[in-house]
C-alpha cells in the first residue's frame, strides 16, 4: 500500500515537472538568440499582416535601448479580444497590448487590467479628441494612439474619366453619377451587405450627408436621439442606393466589394482607410481616388474619421519600467513618420505628413471636413452594443425586414439601456 | 472495447497475486489522462456552473445575484428572442439530419452490404469530407457558394438556370438549409460506417432463414434489418442530436459570430459565444454561463433519456 503511494506520488511529480519543463523551455526560446542580458518585451496585436513592418520599427527602437528584446505576436484579429481576455484574465498577455479604440478598450482599463500613463511626456501633443479613444472613465489615459482611420468614398479615376464624370459636390451629383454608371454597365458602388461591421462603417460614410456635422456631438449630449428625422433620412438614403449595388449583394462580404473594385467591375468603393494596402495588392495598376461625402443639403463635405486602435501596458507585466520606454518611442515623431511610411497609414501623431499621396490628401481632408464615427466612438456599449444592433439591423433594413424608422427606433431602444444622456 | 479487454487483464493479473502493487499499479496509469481531463473538461464545466451565479461587469466578478442570469436570458429582450431564434435553428439542423444525413448514409450502408462492386472504394469516398477540417469545409464551401464568383452559381448559368441562382448565404431563406446540407454531406460518412457496423453485426443464420423464408428487398430491411440493428440506430440519434445542439463550427467559418444574416443561421452554441466572449466591453459571461449551463443540461438530458430507452428495449427485446 505504502508502496503505491509513493508511485502515485512520483507520478504526479512526474507529470507536473514534465509540465513544468515545457513551460520553461517555451519562455528559454523566447530569450534566446543571444540577448539573454535583456529584457523581452512582447507585443499583442490583432494586425498579424504587419509583422514585417513591425521589425523595422523595433529595429528603430532597439538603436536607442539595445538591451530590451522586442517582439510583436500578433493573433488573427478575429480572435483577438477572445484570446487576450482570458490571457488577462489568467493574469498573464503580451507586456504591450494593442487597444481597440474607445469602450471596448477602455473596458479593459476599468477592469484593472491596464497601467495608466500619467507620466509619459509625449501624450500631451495629441489633441484631446484623439486622446478619447484611449481614455478611461476615471479620466486618465491607458494608451497611446496609433493611428487614424477615415473613412470615404474611394473611386476608380479611370473609370470616371472615361464616362467623363468629376467628384460630386452634392448628393444629387452622387446619384447622377451612379446613374450614368449603371446605364454603362458598370456597378456604381462595390457594396455587399453579408458584413455586419462594414454596414456600421458605411452609414457613418454616408449618413452625414444628411444627419450633418453637428448631429455626432448633439446625440453625444442626448440632445437628439436616434428617431430624430435627420437620422432617420440617413437610413433611408441607405436603402435608395440599393438600385446600384451589385447583383446579389446580400450575399457579398468585404472580400466581394474589395475584389470588384479592385479588378474595374465596380467604380466606388465605400471603405476605411485600412484597405489601401490590401487594393492595392490586388492591382498595384488601379489608380484610386477619393472624395469626401457630399452633403444632400448644402451643407459642408465631410469625411469619417475615428482613432484606430491605441497600445497600451499591461498592468500585469513585469517588466513595466522597459514596457514604459517603448510607449515613449511611440510618442515620438521618429516613430509616427516610420509608421506612415511603413503602413501607409496615417498617424496618429499630429503633423506627420505620409510620402504617399493618396494618404497625404487623406490627412489633409480630414484636417479640415472630420465627422466622427460616432457609432463607434459613442454608442459601442450595451449587451448587445448599439453598434451591433445598428449593423444587425441594417442587414434586415436590406433583406426587406425592416423599415428604416424601426431600425431608428430599436437603436433608440437600444441605447436606452445603457446609455446615461437618454436615461434622465 | 473497454469491455473486451478488461476481462483478459484480470486473467492475466491472477497469476501475480502475491505481487499485490502490480495490480494497484495498474490503476494509476489513467492519471495523467485524468489530470488533463479534468483540468481542461471538469473543472471549465464546474467553473462555469459557478459564473452562472454570479453579475458579471466585463471581465471581473460581481456580487453573487442568484438565478438572475437565467431569468434574463428567459425572460429579458432581446436575450430571449435570440434564445428561442436559435433553438428553433438547432431544432431544425437535427430534424434534417436525421432525415436527410441519416436516411442518406442507412441507403449507402444498405447498398455496401449487399457487397456492391468497389465497396471498399466508395466507402473511402463518402467519408472523405470527414477527415477535412470543419474550417477547411466551410471555406470550400463558401467559395462554391459565393454569389457571383462562386461555382454553383456559374454552373446553374451554363446549363441554362440562371434565374436559380442566388445569394446562397446571403439570403435568410436559404442560408440556414445550405449550411445544416454541408454538415450533412461532411457528416454523411461517420453515419453510413455506423450503420455499416450495424448491419455486419446481424447474425448471418438470421439472415439466411429469412432468405430461405422468401424475405426479400424492402421487407427484408422493414423486418429483419432495422430492427436488428436498433442499437446503431440509437447511437447514431443520440449522436447526431449533441451534434446538432452543439452545432458552432460550420455557422461561425462561413458566417461569423453573428449568425447572419439577420440572426438567419443562429444556433444556441454561436450565440453563447457572441454572449461571452465576442467583445471585450460587451461581454456577458455571467449570461453566457447561463446559456452554456442550460445547453449542458438539455443535452445531456435528453442524450440520457435516449440511451435508457435503448437500454430498456435492448434489454426486452
Amino acid at each position: 500500500m505504502k508502496r503505491s503511494i509513493l508511485l502515485l506520488l512520483s507520478l504526479v511529480m512526474a507529470t507536473f515537472f514534465g509540465l513544468a519543463a515545457c513551460g520553461s523551455k517555451e519562455e528559454g526560446g523566447d530569450n534566446g538568440g543571444g540577448k539573454t542580458k535583456g529584457v523581452t518585451l512582447t507585443i499583442g496585436s490583432w494586425r498579424t499582416e504587419d509583422k514585417a513592418g513591425y521589425e523595422k520599427i523595433i529595429k528603430a527602437f532597439n538603436e536607442k535601448y539595445p538591451d530590451i528584446h522586442v517582439e510583436f505576436k500578433p493573433t488573427k484579429n478575429t480572435e483577438y479580444d477572445t484570446i487576450l481576455n482570458t490571457n488577462l484574465k489568467a493574469g498573464s498577455g503580451p507586456d504591450i497590448i494593442q487597444l481597440r479604440p474607445y469602450a471596448p478598450g477602455m473596458a479593459l482599463a476599468k477592469s484593472g487590467y491596464l497601467e495608466p500613463l500619467d507620466d509619459v511626456d509625449g501624450l500631451a501633443q495629441f489633441p484631446k479628441m484623439i486622446l478619447e479613444a484611449a481614455t478611461g472613465e476615471d479620466g486618465k489615459v491607458y494608451g497611446v494612439p496609433l493611428s487614424i482611420n477615415t473613412a470615404q468614398i474611394f473611386y476608380n479615376k479611370d473609370i470616371f474619366k472615361k464616362y467623363h464624370l468629376s467628384e460630386p459636390k452634392t448628393w444629387d451629383d452622387l446619384i447622377a453619377i451612379a446613374k450614368t454608371l449603371k446605364k454603362n454597365g458598370v456597378v456604381p458602388f462595390a457594396f455587399g451587405t453579408k458584413d455586419g461591421w462594414l454596414l456600421s462603417l458605411s452609414h457613418s460614410i454616408i449618413g452625414p450627408a444628411f444627419y450633418g456635422k453637428d448631429f455626432p456631438d448633439q446625440i453625444a449630449k442626448g440632445d437628439v436621439d436616434f428617431t430624430d428625422p435627420k437620422f432617420v433620412d440617413s437610413l433611408k438614403a441607405m436603402k435608395a442606393i440599393t438600385p446600384y449595388f451589385p447583383d446579389k449583394y446580400t450575399g457579398l462580404g468585404e472580400v466581394d466589394d474589395r475584389t470588384l473594385f479592385a479588378s474595374g467591375q465596380a467604380a466606388m468603393y465605400v471603405e476605411g482607410s485600412f484597405d489601401i494596402e490590401p487594393v492595392r495588392q490586388l492591382n498595384p495598376n488601379l489608380d484610386l481616388g477619393f472624395f469626401p461625402m457630399p452633403s444632400a443639403s448644402g451643407g459642408e463635405p465631410t469625411i469619417t474619421t475615428w482613432v484606430d486602435s491605441s497600445y497600451g501596458i499591461n498592468a500585469h507585466s513585469k517588466h513595466k519600467k522597459e514596457a514604459k520606454k517603448f510607449i515613449e518611442f511611440l510618442t515620438t515623431k521618429a516613430f509616427g513618420k516610420l509608421f506612415t511610411d511603413t503602413f501607409k497609414r496615417p498617424s496618429a501623431i499630429p503633423g506627420i505628413a505620409s510620402e504617399d499621396p493618396l494618404v497625404a490628401a487623406l490627412s489633409k481632408t480630414a484636417d479640415q471636413d472630420a465627422v466622427p464615427y460616432f457609432i463607434l466612438t459613442t454608442f459601442n456599449s450595451g449587451n448587445p452594443t448599439t453598434k451591433a444592433t445598428l449593423e444587425s439591423n441594417l442587414q434586415a433594413m436590406y433583406l426587406g425586414k425592416m423599415q428604416p424608422e424601426d431600425v431608428a427606433k430599436s437603436l433608440q431602444e437600444s441605447a436606452k439601456t445603457w446609455f446615461a444622456p437618454f436615461k434622465k | 472495447m473497454k469491455a473486451a479487454i478488461k476481462p483478459s487483464r484480470q486473467n492475466m493479473a491472477r497469476p501475480y497475486k502475491k505481487r499485490n502493487w502490480k495490480k494497484y499499479a495498474l490503476h494509476l496509469l489513467p492519471l495523467p489522462a485524468f489530470l488533463i481531463y479534468f483540468l481542461f473538461v471538469l473543472y471549465p464545466i464546474f467553473s462555469a456552473f459557478v459564473y452562472s451565479f454570479f453579475d458579471w461587469d466585463g471581465l471581473v466578478r460581481g456580487a453573487f445575484v442568484g438565478l438572475k442570469n437565467f431569468v434574463d436570458l428567459f425572460a429579458r429582450k432581446p436575450f430571449n428572442v435570440m434564445f428561442w431564434n436559435g433553438f428553433r435553428h438547432n431544432v431544425l439542423y437535427f430534424v434534417i439530419e436525421m432525415i436527410v444525413q441519416n436516411g442518406f448514409a442507412f441507403l449507402l450502408a444498405y447498398l455496401l452490404f449487399t457487397k456492391l462492386k468497389g465497396a471498399g472504394f466508395f466507402k473511402a469516398v463518402f467519408f472523405f469530407p470527414r477527415l477535412l477540417s470543419v474550417i477547411v469545409v466551410g471555406f470550400l464551401w463558401k467559395l462554391i457558394l459565393n454569389p457571383n464568383f462562386g461555382a454553383l452559381n456559374r454552373l446553374l448559368g451554363i446549363v441554362g438556370l440562371e434565374e436559380w441562382a442566388k445569394p446562397w448565404l446571403g439570403d435568410p431563406k436559404t442560408a440556414l438549409i445550405a449550411i445544416i446540407l454541408i454538415n450533412c454531406w461532411f457528416g454523411l460518412g461517420f453515419s453510413m460506417l455506423i450503420f455499416l457496423a450495424g448491419l455486419q453485426a446481424i447474425p448471418r443464420e438470421i439472415l439466411e432463414a429469412a432468405r430461405l423464408d422468401g424475405v426479400k428487398g424492402l421487407r427484408m430491411i422493414r423486418s429483419i434489418l432495422l430492427p436488428m440493428m436498433f442499437p446503431s440506430i440509437m447511437i447514431i440519434t443520440v449522436f447526431t442530436f449533441t451534434q446538432a445542439f452543439e452545432a458552432f463550427e460550420l455557422v461561425y467559418a462561413m458566417q461569423g459570430s453573428d449568425g447572419g444574416p439577420a440572426f438567419s443561421t443562429d444556433t444556441l452554441a454561436v450565440y453563447f459565444y457572441r454572449l461571452a466572449f465576442a467583445s471585450a466591453n460587451a461581454s456577458e459571461i455571467g449570461l453566457g454561463s447561463a446559456l452554456a449551463v442550460v445547453l449542458f443540461l438539455f443535452i445531456s438530458a435528453l442524450s440520457a433519456l435516449f440511451l435508457y430507452l435503448t437500454r430498456k428495449k435492448t434489454v426486452e427485446g
